[in-house]
């Protein structure tokens, strides 16, 4: 069976109204970024601790709150965690206290005497940590750019390589504006999912781009906006199916993987369906308006100036 | 053309046969640990031990001591124990020669605690610098402030800043009239010294706790990594690893003097607050209130006793018990408690204590506490009427005796000199006779003063001297449990680190999560795994199948590779092969898709599965490529779980372009071999 036989799309001819649309959506994660100062740091960045705790039965968070009051650590962050009888402590910046745990747990089971509680998991980091996390992250994303920048160049020409990596930056922005208005905090694995949605979105963008350079070589006299055009056409079924099975497997994973994998997954999610969009709507009309910001330099310069 | 697919075909053999082998080790292992946990279950039955108890005595090859004197009254039983000891160890060593070649579990998944250490560098100077003075605090301290905010090298900045107040490091380290050079690289290979016996003495501790599998490496200059498998009881594994065990003796300050200090600190507190009293703290303490509830405690915020000053004062924007009464007089006090029989030291209810520890730490309040004494605080709290209260001691800043002369160190149980610790389990110490002699002068000289026993800056125990001690002797108590004490002289033994270690990193999780995430992994992978295989067969039909074979075969090649390289499979890396798993089917969407494009231009089938394969090849390989590099820069600047996700990642990648590329066309050609030229294809 098919989905779509041979279709004959207009994509390039709206890319204007999609150019807003990612413009909008961009924007309102930036402004999300900036009113909420900032993405949300996990204390795998910030430092600080984390305890996962279990209890036999349903807990309350303000019994658990009035809990660490009494050991004075009645800031902390609580929250539950996947089920009504699991939580999540966190505490930031006092990553130094050896007995923080200790404290914890001890207060529960002073406070909660009828519901044992075992601890699930413990993270504790250290500021200094956090902060060489932080740098390495940032090392992490721009090496990966440049080298893409460089293999694509090598590969495609180099407005190949530009339109690819504004679709990369497009595609991160928006997944992090998504992560900022839904509260999602960015932890260590999310920032390995968003590493895998570059190269997932990556990864789609080549199949448009290699079709274009395939198309060129045969459609010869054809304007670019007409091949590439037809390029993305022909690859459509392809990018439908593989973003399909993937989306679905992704989904398999956010609603089955469990609380710890959530993030990973909900970022891959998002991820996605923008690295999809971003192929089609981003990446290669970029392509065109380099080309035709190329010609009117150089027909400019052809141009005798007045004298 | 036949003698070339033959050879194919013989290569994709070879590869799935070193696949399974590779992965014969693993299935081998997960059929024994069934096994061995069906053994020790059955073993449990029989003696009523927990399983985990049999397990750690397992590990530290104590199983059939364990059993015999847990049965030695029952001879009947105990025979079918031992037989089956004997079985448990047998199905242990299977175990253990496989193990090695098996797919390692990661600590998330197992259960287990991953910890880095960094080895206090600055705290190592302050132990080898002589004639520490306050400037060369200074100078220590705003290095290390340097280093934390600019990530640099501590000794460098050090150097600088030494030169920048024109002091000779000579004066404080190495001999006199050496040149910087000399000291600073002195001072560089000492501390890799202390790094590396830090290491040793890590490895040493580790050993005796009898954890199965450790994992203790150097990462960087002064870090050490420690993995510890499976290990149920952490905080006690912590306990042993990351004492320092620096002990000291220091004889406690006289009351006259700690309630001096206390009324001077409550003075500096005061004019601290008088800077914006007027307007914010004391105003917003109800003094109505206060006058009708007499000596009342009550919970209030910190920024409410303290106004901004609490924000200078860096504390925690908490609750804490004061006594309203006091407050205003005495704003230190009123965080402290006098109890009845505990004498004469200061209890600080459990929620105050951050609050007066930080507010200790203020340069103010530092100089309103005599040069020579130092506050400590109690290792434990103690419990009296539902509340916990650590206790603070005031005691001499230069210790009478250090760790250094101990050459014992043993677990009694007391000999009920008081009947309240009767049956409470203590530790002996032997010093040896230089440590003996000093002790008895210190002893002597100091008949009726309490002496605190320090561990690492906490205080273990402050008995008063009753007498000059002559022997050499010396005792902690105030332990809790027989285990407590048994850990406590394992660490003396063995002996201080060469420099104090604190945890920068440390996560836990818990065995029942690591089940949990194993169980939840899985059934997502499958899940997801039988989508993807179903909507392949329902698309592409025949062809479709193949797709899915050659998916299968990925998996089995990713999950054999991650055995060849000793890799470990973490949940992240569940997720890099239930990623791929989605992924996979794309190099084979891209042939099958331009295939039937081909057959459109109305090619003949051979031709067209020609073109497919040819064309489809370039796209995949410059679409794996770039996953490829992203993969590799996870790798290079991940640590633990990210590495194993970038890993997984870049296997699956790999193993992706040659059973969806190569086996499948390997496959194709089969069937068009046996073909007419005329015959469809089930695409």
């Amino acid at each position: 069976m098919e989905f779509l036989r041979q279709p004959n799309l207009d994509f390039i001819g709206v890319r204007k109204y999609m150019y807003v649309l990612s413009a909008s959506l961009i924007a309102i994660g930036v402004i999300s970024l900036i009113v909420h100062r900032g993405p949300k740091y996990s204390i795998d960045f910030l430092g600080g601790t984390a305890v996962q705790l279990r209890f036999e039965k349903p807990v309350q968070i303000g019994s658990l709150r009035q809990a660490l009051a009494t050991v004075g650590l009645g800031q902390a962050e609580i929250k539950h965690f996947g089920a009504s009888n699991e939580v999540l402590v966190r505490m930031p910046g006092s990553g130094q206290n050896p007995s923080l745990v200790n404290d914890v747990v001890g207060a529960m089971s002073r406070v909660l005497a009828d519901n044992p509680v075992e601890v699930r998991r413990v993270e504790r980091v250290g500021p200094k940590i956090g902060g060489e996390l932080r740098r390495a992250a940032v090392y992490a994303v721009l090496i990966s750019l440049a080298l893409l920048l460089i293999y694509i160049s090598w590969r495609f020409e180099f407005k190949f390589a530009v339109g690819a990596v504004a679709a990369l930056f497009h595609d991160v922005m928006i997944t992090l504006g998504v992560f900022s208005l839904l509260g999602q905090e960015i932890s260590l694995t999310v920032l390995a999912a968003f590493l895998t949605l570059v190269g997932y979105s990556l990864n789609d963008t080549i199949v448009v781009y290699d079709r274009i350079r395939e198309n060129l070589k045969i459609f010869r006299r054809d304007t670019l906006e007409s091949v590439i055009n037809k390029s993305v056409n022909q690859v459509l079924s392809r990018t439908i199916i593989t973003s399909g099975t993937t989306f679905l497997v992704v989904l398999t994973l956010f609603f089955l993987g469990g609380e710890v994998i959530r993030g990973f997954a909900l970022a891959l999610l998002v991820g996605i369906i923008v690295g999809t969009y971003s192929s089609v709507y981003v990446a290669s009309p970029i392509v065109i308006e380099l080309e035709r910001w190329a010609e009117a330099r150089k027909s400019a310069q052809r141009r005798p100036r007045p004298a | 053309m036949q003698r070339r697919l033959l050879y194919r075909t013989l290569l994709v053999v070879v590869v799935v046969v070193v696949a399974l082998y590779q992965l014969y080790p693993t299935v081998r292992v997960s059929g024994l640990e069934g096994k061995l946990e069906r053994q020790l279950t059955e073993l449990s039955r029989i003696t009523g031990a927990p399983v985990a108890d049999l397990r750690s005595a397992l590990a530290t090859g104590e199983l059939e001591g364990k059993v015999r004197r847990l049965l030695a009254d029952e001879p009947g039983t105990l025979d079918r124990a031992t037989a089956l000891v004997r079985q448990i160890i047998r199905t242990h060593e299977a175990v253990g020669s496989l193990q090695d070649r098996a797919i390692k579990k990661g600590l998330d998944l197992q259960g287990g605690t991953y910890l880095v250490y960094e080895v206090d560098i600055p705290g190592l100077l302050d132990q080898l610098a002589h004639n520490k003075d306050e400037r060369f605090q200074e100078i220590v301290r705003a290095s290390v402030a340097e280093m934390q905010a600019t990530g640099g090298d501590f000794f460098d900045i050090l150097r600088r800043r030494f030169d920048e107040s024109n002091l000779r490091l000579s004066r404080y380290f190495g001999k006199m009239g050496e040149s910087d050079d000399k000291i600073i690289s002195d001072l560089r290979r000492e501390a890799e010294d202390a790094v590396d016996r830090t290491l040793e003495k890590l490895r040493y501790r580790i050993d005796q706790f009898g954890v199965s599998e450790p994992a203790i490496h150097k990462q960087g200059a002064h870090r050490i990594v420690v993995e510890l498998a499976g290990v149920h009881d952490v905080e006690r594994a912590k306990r042993i690893i990351g004492t320092t065990a620096l002990l000291e003796f220091k004889l406690e300050k006289d009351p006259q003097v700690v309630q001096a200090t206390i009324s001077a600190i409550d003075r500096t507190l005061r004019r601290i607050r008088s800077g914006q009293a007027d307007t914010t703290a004391l105003a917003r303490i109800d003094t109505t209130q206060r006058a009708s509830r007499k000596a009342e405690e009550a919970e209030v915020d910190v920024s409410e006793l303290f106004g901004q000053a609490a924000e200078q004062v860096g504390v925690d924007t908490g609750q804490v018990v004061v006594d309203r009464q006091t407050f205003e007089e005495a704003p230190f006090s009123s965080l402290l408690r006098q109890l009845p029989g505990v004498t004469g030291e200061i209890a600080v209810p459990v929620q105050n204590m951050r609050t007066v520890d930080r507010l200790l730490k203020l340069p103010e309040i530092q100089n309103a506490i005599p040069r020579d004494a130092e506050f400590l605080w109690s290792s434990k709290p103690i419990r009296l009427g539902g509340s916990d209260y650590y206790l603070l001691y005031l005691v001499n800043r230069n210790p009478e005796l250090v760790g250094k002369y101990i050459t014992a160190a043993n677990v009694r149980v007391g000999a009920g000199e008081s009947s309240l610790r009767g049956n409470e389990p203590r530790v002996t110490l032997t010093l040896d006779t230089q440590g003996a002699r000093i002790f008895a002068r210190v002893t002597g000289a100091n008949v009726g003063k309490k002496l605190a026993i320090v561990l690492d800056g906490r205080v273990a125990s402050a008995p008063v001297i009753r007498e000059r001690i002559p022997s050499g002797n010396a005792q902690i108590d105030g332990l809790d449990t027989m285990e407590e004490a048994k850990d406590l002289a394992l660490v003396l033994r063995t002996g201080a680190l060469p420099a104090p270690v604190e945890v920068i990193e440390e996560r836990t999780v818990g065995p029942s999560l690591g089940q949990d995430s194993i169980d939840k992994g899985q059934k997502a992978a499958i899940v997801g795994a039988i989508l993807v295989v179903l909507f392949m067969v329902f698309y592409y039909r025949g062809s479709g199948l193949i797709a899915d074979f050659a998916l299968a075969l990925n998996i089995v090649l990713i999950l054999a590779a991650l055995a060849a390289f000793r890799a470990t499979l973490t949940m992240p890396g569940i997720a890099g092969i239930t990623l791929t798993i989605g992924m996979a089917v794309d190099a084979n969407v891209l042939i099958f898709e331009r295939i039937r494009e081909e057959l459109r231009t109305g090619k003949t089938v051979r031709a067209a599965v020609d073109a497919g394969f040819s064309r489809a090849f370039v796209t995949i390989l410059d679409a794996n490529v770039t996953t490829l590099l992203t993969a590799l820069v996870l790798y290079q600047f991940g640590t633990g779980p990210i590495r194993g996700f970038a890993v997984t990642l870049s296997i699956g990648l790999i193993a992706n372009m040659f059973t969806a590329v190569f086996v499948a066309r390997v496959i194709y050609d089969h069937i068009l071999a046996r073909k007419p030229v005329t015959a469809s294809l089930s695409i």
